[in-house]
């Protein structure tokens, strides 16, 4: 039986994912960041899938597990489109659009190959195991490629406010999850406690995302940074 | 950046981002999280 909070930042959280995708079609950003608005779409898709399932067989039910773990699975693909994407966009004049692209499938068929190998090792359910392991081996992927990204952005000094705006916060996002699995991992008494935290982190992305849209222009420069004053 | 080193970078961060992987998971490599989306994560673990 789930509470009332439960229900609310579910609810939150698929308004939040609606309004980045209203936010960036009024603010005219939507093709920009295609993959990212994609991804919420998505994102408001699987809510409701989610829901329709949760009411259909109940909270308990093996189908709402199933259709849990394994839309995660294809929202964290999207979501790492979405981040190579942002890649794109940090390296378009060094028109490296192709590079970019191999490298990411490289990446993306490495990952499943390393979760393979894990998986064969250990399990009984095989495909299920598979897929949740992808989606866990993606996040921390996603992680170590967004502050890459952080980095380039700094190292390359970057000036578009929306931009980084929406990389700063999918690094909060890969950083939050991956305190999240830690703590689980380090503390497992607390491992109920931190689960509930889940729907909360599921919330940070779309609610960022959603400001930087609708309150950043999309041609908004930061100030660049004061000359370094050198002693003679 | 020609494409080999594409490919190089790419085995980099995947052997950074499994390794991370693996100290944050030391202890135990049981836990499934998974943080798209605000619905609310199954009662009990499926495995």
């Amino acid at each position: 039986m789930l509470g009332l909070s439960a229900y609310a930042i579910w609810l939150l959280c698929t308004l939040a994912e609606a309004s980045v995708v209203v936010c960036s079609l009024v603010r005219g950003s939507f093709r920009k960041y295609l993959a990212l608005n994609l991804y919420m779409i998505g994102s408001v898709v699987v809510s409701v899938l989610r829901y329709w399932v949760f009411a259909s067989y109940g909270y308990a039910s093996d189908q709402y597990a199933f259709c849990y773990y394994y839309s995660d699975v294809l929202l964290t693909i999207c979501l790492y489109f979405a981040l190579t994407n942002l890649y794109a966009h940090v390296f378009e004049e060094m028109a490296a659009e192709k590079n970019i692209r191999f490298s990411a499938i490289l990446l993306l068929v490495g990952t499943a190959a390393f979760s393979l190998a894990i998986v064969l090792q250990s399990s009984h359910r095989f495909t299920t195991r598979f897929f949740v392991e992808v989606s866990q081996n993606l996040n921390f992927v996603g992680l170590v490629l967004t502050y890459i990204l952080w980095g380039a952005v700094f190292k390359l000094r970057e000036t578009r406010t929306q931009l980084i705006q929406l990389v700063l916060a999918l690094g909060l996002y890969f950083s939050l999850f991956a305190a999240s699995f830690a703590l689980r991992n380090l503390y497992p008494p607390a491992s109920d406690l931190l689960k509930n935290m889940d729907p909360i982190i599921g919330c940070v992305l779309p609610l960022t995302w959603a400001y930087a849209f609708w309150r950043v222009p999309s041609d908004a420069r930061l100030r660049p940074a004061g000359l370094a004053v050198v002693p003679r | 950046m020609s494409r080999k080193l594409a490919a190089l970078m790419a085995m980099i961060v995947l052997v950074g981002a499994m390794g991370l992987k693996t100290v944050v998971a030391a202890h135990s490599n049981t836990t499934l999280t998974a943080s798209n989306g605000g619905a609310p994560p199954p009662p009990r673990d499926w495995k």
